[in-house]
């Protein structure tokens, strides 16, 4: 699948350099004058990474991590500034920033900060499909089956589950294979794994 | 002074440098012989100017060469000169067959009135004395033209007597030597003294229309003493009227040419009188020698002293004012380089982008070429880009150079639009950190205004700054608001405004904000504003505030337009 490292900077000399540049290492790039061309403009669902300028008029970096966490858009951040505030760059990077790089950067800082924030996008898309996938099975259990199913993650035994439930152990067995296939697992330890991922994630940092 | 008196001591004969001066390490040498020279020729002159047939000499001017040369000279120096004049005395006063013990007890007399009137000069104003303040033009009037001639003139006349030379009375001598000697004073020395502390590059750097006057000024007073000194008098009835015919050009020169312009003049109407006279013409001419070297002498000194003190109080004057306007320059350039100097870290980031385009242009065309991979068409953009980089950093730069150049005030038409289009330039990087966005509502075809490209420059950016200080704390980063108008005002003056939308200010506030050293900024230094003031006066223009409570503080420039300004 296609990856693109999306750049925004109102500078469009310093713009069209940074795309060059990432260009000439094999990325992908798209060039965006303004982060609100950004959101007007891009695909959320093309993985990749956002490498911009802290500082522009208008919408400035910070304002658009936090529309991109609105829109539940966790596409990673690289921030380029020409001015290093200790107070921009904390936030930036308690906002989720990957890495904070000062006018000017080294060439190889950035490729690696723009490889780790590609990185970070493909293990949390990756993530996102498995949930994805997980749920869709969810949703073709039979509310008993799914009765079943928390309970077997919840490491109970059979026995114990036809107690609560009030039916027959043998009636827990139909239904817990039933549900086994419909999940499409093999085994208890993957069926536990798959049920840790769709809880739902932990609560965002809070916004500085 | 005194600190190396080895070197002037031990002085090799000969220059050791070009360009002597009487300096703390000069060779004393090529001074002295100058002096001597000098002393010789003065005698002669001195000599010339003698009436005949009785040898009443009008002007002595030896002793006034001697006495400036004592006061350009450093103390220790003295012996040096004095000794060198002495052969000079010997060879002229030998010549006219005068007794040895009369020569050698003139030498004492004029050697001793130079130093009395040097030594007691010395006493009041630091070597070396210049006539460049009333104080040491006084101290000069009264040490060398008044003391020392009257004291040596007693003993001079005592010696006269003593060696028994000549038949005139003692008092008769110490009243003619008295006056011809002031009078010598009073001519030579001060041109001595002002031509010897001219600048050179600042001769040379004068205008020809500065020449071309003083041209003019100098024939003017030649002819005028040539028709009024040096013309028959057929009858014996003297208009008065004619003794103030060269006044004009004395004040002429005195007005424009200072100290060192009015002792020429009175050198030259000295000399055009004491010639006509001596040669029986003039209306000094007719009545006993005695008489007539007389009332010449005292219409020369009391045209003299007033003339020498005009032109110092008013060169005095003129160099005040010099100073001011210097000092107001230098504060008007201190305060734009803090401005700039607060204004660093927008400036930095002005460069660094450029810098990083460059950079990141470069290293992707590296990469591109290193891999075989680069289309020239791709090549040629990348280098063009790099091309405009550098030029958008090179003109950050050009801006900040003027900025930071501290020169004279230079008047030229300039566009207000474009002013302010360099002064956003400037702090372009400045108004992006702090948030502030900028409405410019420039009035198109504006009349063009006469002014100082920088000054101006400083004040916008004055302002400019005020606003986004104003702005910085209490309003949200997306209401930081910066309105720049320009329009075109009754009489073809501009007007340029800037509103913020800070808190504004209080009457109160405003009936203080011009003044020097008032602030309302936890760091500023409270000049901004009063040196805005005072720049937009000099350029005939108004600089003013208003603000309306709670809706934010504007200033208005208005300037005059090229045309109504009358230059």
């Amino acid at each position: 699948m296609k990856v693109c490292v999306s750049v925004i900077d109102d500078d469009t000399l310093v713009l069209r350099s940074l795309g060059r540049l990432l260009q000439s290492h094999g990325f992908e790039v798209q060039t965006f004058s303004s982060p609100q061309a950004f959101l007007e403009r891009h695909d959320s669902d093309v993985p990749g990474c956002i490498v911009m300028d802290l500082s522009m008029p208008g919408l400035n970096g910070l304002e658009l991590q936090q529309a991109l966490a609105h829109a539940a858009d966790r596409r990673p951040v690289v921030f380029i500034s020409g001015r290093s505030s200790v107070e921009a760059s904390v936030r930036a990077m308690k906002a989720g920033a990957v890495d904070f790089l000062t006018k000017p950067f080294d060439e190889a800082d950035l490729v690696a900060a723009v490889r780790a924030a590609l990185e970070k996008d493909r293990a949390s898309r990756e993530g996102l499909a498995e949930r994805a996938s997980v749920n869709f099975r969810l949703a073709t259990l039979t509310p008993r089956e799914r009765d079943v199913l928390s309970r077997v993650v919840a490491g109970k035994l059979n026995k114990q589950i036809a107690a609560e439930l009030g039916t027959a152990e043998k009636t827990v067995k139909v239904h817990r294979a039933r549900m086994m296939r419909k999940m499409q697992f093999d085994s208890l330890a993957e069926l536990v794994r798959a049920w840790t991922v769709t809880q739902p994630p932990p609560p965002a940092p809070p916004q500085a | 002074m005194d600190s190396h008196p080895a070197s002037s001591a031990g002085a090799a004969p000969g220059l050791t440098h070009p360009g002597w001066r009487f300096g703390a390490r000069t060779t004393w040498a090529a001074p002295a012989l100058l002096v001597a020279v000098g002393y010789y020729f003065a005698a002669r002159v001195g000599f010339a100017f003698t009436l005949q047939p009785y040898p009443i000499s009008t002007l002595w001017p030896p002793n006034a060469l001697l006495l400036a040369a004592l006061l350009l000279a450093p103390t220790r120096a003295w012996w040096w000169l004095l000794a060198a004049v002495l052969p000079a005395h010997l060879l002229v006063e030998l010549q006219s067959g005068v007794p040895v013990a009369m020569v050698l007890g003139w030498y004492v007399s004029n050697c001793s009135e130079a130093l009395i009137g040097a030594g007691l000069a010395r006493a009041f104003v630091p070597w070396p004395l210049r006539l460049d303040s009333l104080r040491s033009a006084g101290i000069f009037l009264f040490c060398g033209a008044l003391a020392g001639p009257v004291v040596s003139s007693f003993l001079d006349a005592a010696l006269v007597s003593l060696v028994g030379f000549g038949e005139r009375g003692y008092w008769d001598l110490v009243g003619t030597r008295i006056f011809s000697n002031t009078l010598a004073a009073l001519t030579v020395a001060p041109l001595i003294l002002t031509l010897a502390s001219i600048q050179i590059p600042r001769l040379r750097a004068a205008r020809t229309a500065r020449y071309a006057e003083a041209t003019a000024l100098f024939v003017g007073l030649g002819v005028t003493c040539m028709m009024v000194f040096n013309l028959p008098q057929f009858d014996n009835h003297t208009e008065p009227a004619l003794f103030y015919a060269p006044l004009p050009f004395l004040v002429w020169a005195a007005l424009r040419f200072g100290p060192a312009g009015t002792a020429s003049a009175i050198a030259v109407l000295v000399v055009a009188t004491i010639f006509g006279t001596v040669n029986g013409l003039g209306p000094f001419a007719g009545s006993t020698p005695q008489e007539t070297v007389r009332e010449m002498q005292l219409f020369l000194t009391a045209v003299a002293v007033p003339m020498l003190l005009l032109a110092v109080v008013l060169d005095e004057r003129a160099r005040v004012e010099l100073d001011a306007r210097e000092q107001r320059l230098q504060l008007t350039h201190l305060s734009r380089v803090a401005m700039l100097g607060e204004l660093s870290g927008g400036i930095a980031h002005e460069l660094n982008q450029p810098l990083t385009a460059i950079l990141s242009n470069a290293q992707a065309a590296l990469h591109l070429v290193g891999n075989k991979s680069a289309h020239p068409d791709i090549l040629m953009e990348i280098l063009r880009d790099i091309i405009a980089a550098d030029q958008r950093a090179g003109e950050v730069i050009r801006r900040l150079r003027t900025l930071f150049k501290r020169g004279e005030t230079q008047f030229q038409p300039l566009d207000a639009n474009e002013l302010i289009h360099e002064v956003l330039g400037i702090v372009h990087g400045d108004l992006v950190t702090r948030s502030v966005e900028v409405v410019s509502e420039l009035a198109a075809a504006l009349p063009k205004i006469h002014g100082d490209r920088v000054e101006l420059e400083q004040v916008m950016l004055n302002l400019v700054v005020n606003a986004c200080d104003a702005m910085g704390g209490g309003v949200a980063p997306e209401q930081r608001r910066l309105t720049v108008r320009t329009r075109a005002v009754e009489d073809g003056a501009v007007q340029i405004s800037f509103s913020d939308c800070g808190p504004g200010f209080t009457p109160e506030q405003y009936a203080r904000l011009f003044e020097p050293f008032y602030t309302t900024k936890p760091r500023g230094l409270g000049l901004g504003l009063s040196i805005s003031r005072a720049i937009i006066r000099t350029h005939h223009g108004r600089l003013w505030g208003s603000s309306a409570p709670g809706k934010g503080a504007s200033f208005h420039i208005v300037l005059p337009a090229l045309a109504a300004n009358g230059r």
